[in-house]
């Protein structure tokens, strides 16, 4: 029998934020979300001031996805509240759980245009999950809770709960129940497996295709045990990586748009894709029509709607890939291939010879990956320097590599990482970004410094807009619009603004230094990584063509 | 002038019965890529069931979208209506 209570709303929110586990959180105050800040004052949650509401939602996924548990967020009404939009977006595309609170106006002011107004209920409907405004004070715990269920339920993402500055004051009985409050909507079959089986034994050619959906279905074990125990060839996606051993031999790294010249070729050659937690993603599969055009495919997701999506499965097992996967765990035959990819693997294996003097952003990114600490965490921005850290780093486990994978969302790494360093204040935090990316939530240096918090930041500086300016020169006849950034910051006198240890390095002579340097110093550290701007990501599949005619190189 | 063959549904669609409920699937129906030709929908009358019927047209399959559907969370379920009619529409 527990003992029931009558608190304001705001009181309630922490209540159920500690039944939850929730130690920490990020956010913003403002004028709707003030009676929550009023009882953040008395709560034991540790709140994050970050300087801007996406800062705080990115530091919730960071928190999230390094944690494996909820990240929490909380902005006030109107501009607030839109501004975790992208970071909601973010979430929703990489299946991240988040809770994002919003301060809402009083209900007596909905829908009269009232100071710092918006309808985010409406605007959180294409990105979030699921989304609640809540206008009766009785609702509100129930809703809480679920909040967080749905958060975690089947395939994970952010759940806004916007609640208005009244319901926040009104006085109500806290139940304490923490019953359940979702009807089982997974309802799902294993009819496929004796067909996944019998396609697994005679396929000659098979590959593993793993997705970010291993990581998150705490499943990196059981899919590491497969890829041993069967010694079937395997590829990861950009969210995947991580959930192979890096080590495997057979394993061939990622595939798509910019992976490796062996694993491309490997999936193009399959003639059969056993397909973990990944969705066939365009920039994954290239032109469609002609990815992996001779393979069947088994297909294990916790989602329905991406059996069948973009590509038909001969066998789609749903639910659970942790207790699914083993039930495929048989021998093959297939040593011929497997030397074939084995030396293919060799034979097209990433080269650090690069000629000169300047700085090869592929190597500064080998060095930073073979000093750091076995458990680092990495985080990146998005563009040249995101794909180099995908090709170049090696990752243990999906949890240590962070980055905006669906959403491909610039200002993603800073903020991430923060969260990141928050939920494991014992790991090395590393934020890889890029001179372009960093700009966009440069403000959260100031969280950095607040806080103390020892982030690491590694900067590729091409003073460009990378990735655009490939695509211009490659595809748009070299007519560079826009990408130019030469006029940037000094970096090291803003960090230095910051009480940030930081260092710019111009000659490859001084990388290994300057990265022990950096990786030693017990504070948060930027270092500032000059390269050519005229440097490439290779290789590249150009758009709507076969992944197998990549280009490597101009 | 390029010819496009729209697959036409019906589809019944019951949800808990609360206000944002058609929003939802007014959204989804759109971003998936179809057309809403008709529309009936018994909402807000305060017996916690809504009833929706909706005739849509995509050239996209019908799965896609009751997929898509039966993922948000106040869905209980969707029917379809398997008559489908083959439309002709002429885009430029």
């Amino acid at each position: 029998m527990t003992e029931s209570k009558t608190l304001t709303g705001s009181s309630l929110l922490f209540e159920v934020l500690k039944d939850h586990g929730v130690q920490h959180v990020f956010g913003y105050p403002g004028g709707a979300i003030m009676p929550i800040y009023d009882a953040l004052y008395d709560s034991d949650v540790k709140h994050f001031l970050c300087r801007h509401e996406q800062g705080a939602a990115f530091s919730a996924v960071g928190y999230a996805r390094a944690a494996g548990t909820v990240g929490v967020c909380f902005a006030t009404s109107g501009p607030g509240a839109t501004n975790l939009i992208t970071g909601l977006a973010d979430a929703l595309a990489d299946s991240i759980p988040v809770v994002a609170i919003t301060g809402q106006v009083p209900t007596v002011a909905m829908g009269s245009d009232a100071f710092q107004e918006i309808d985010i209920f409406g605007l959180s409907l294409a990105c979030t999950k699921h989304s609640f405004q809540v206008t009766d004070i009785n609702e509100l715990e129930k809703v809480l809770h679920q909040a967080f269920e749905i958060a975690l339920e089947g395939r994970h993402g952010p759940v806004l709960v916007d609640i208005p500055k009244d319901i926040q004051l009104a006085e109500v009985t806290q139940r304490l129940d923490k019953l359940s409050h979702l009807r089982n909507k997974v309802k799902l079959p294993l009819a496929d497996i004796s067909k996944a089986l019998d396609l697994l034994t005679h396929a000659k050619q098979p590959i593993l295709y793993v997705g970010g959906g291993v990581g998150m279905a705490n499943a990196v074990e059981e899919v590491r045990e497969f890829a041993e125990k069967t010694g079937m060839p395997s590829v990861s996606t950009l969210k995947g990586l991580g959930a192979i051993n890096p080590d495997n031999e057979n394993y061939l790294g990622m595939l798509g748009m910019h992976g490796t010249k062996a694993a491309n070729i490997a999936v193009q050659e399959s003639d059969l894709l056993v397909v973990v937690g990944a969705r066939f993603d365009d920039r994954v599969t290239g032109k469609l029509d002609e990815f992996a055009p001779n393979a069947k495919v088994i297909h294990f997701d916790i989602d329905t709607a991406e059996i069948n999506k973009r590509r038909t499965a001969d066998a789609a097992i749903l639910g659970d890939l942790k207790g699914n996967l083993p039930l495929l765990t048989t021998d093959l035959e297939i040593s011929v291939w497997q030397q074939r990819l084995q030396q293919m693997k060799t034979d097209f294996a990433w080269r650090y010879d690069h000629p000169g003097d300047n700085i090869f952003a592929p190597a500064v990114l080998k060095t930073v990956s073979d000093l750091m600490p076995s458990n680092t965490c990495v985080t990146t921005d998005v563009g040249q320097h995101q794909m180099w850290a995908a090709q170049h780093m090696a990752f243990n486990d999906p949890s240590n590599f962070l980055t905006s994978a669906g959403m491909g969302t610039m200002g993603f790494g800073l903020p991430a990482a923060i969260g990141a360093q928050i939920s494991r204040p014992h790991d090395t935090v590393i934020a890889v970004s890029g001179d372009g990316s960093i700009m966009m939530n440069i403000q959260e240096l100031a969280t950095i410094k607040r806080y103390q918090i020892p982030v690491k930041i590694v900067l590729i500086d091409n003073a460009k807009l990378g990735m655009v300016r490939q695509w211009q020169d490659l595809f748009f006849d070299g007519r560079l619009s826009e990408t130019d950034l030469s006029d940037n910051p000094d970096f090291v006198m803003l960090s230095r603004a910051f009480d940030i240890k930081s260092q710019k390095i111009t000659k490859k002579s001084e990388i290994k230094a300057a990265v022990e340097e950096m990786l030693d110093h017990d504070g948060p550290y930027l270092l500032q990584v000059q390269i050519d701007a005229a440097e490439n990501v290779w290789p590249l599949v150009p758009p709507n063509t076969a992944n197998d005619k990549m280009m490597e190189g101009v | 002038m390029n010819p496009m063959t729209l697959n036409k549904y019906q589809l019944v669609i019951m949800a808990d019965d609360k206000q944002v409920v058609l929003e939802r699937i007014l959204q989804v129906t759109r971003y998936r890529g179809f057309l809403i030709n008709a529309m009936n929908a018994e909402v807000n009358t305060g017996n916690n069931v809504a009833t929706i019927t909706m005739t849509v047209s995509s050239e996209r399959p019908i799965s896609l979208l009751v997929d898509q559907i039966n993922k948000l969370i106040d869905i209980k379920g969707v029917k379809v209506d398997n008559s489908e009619v083959q439309i002709q529409q002429y885009s430029a």
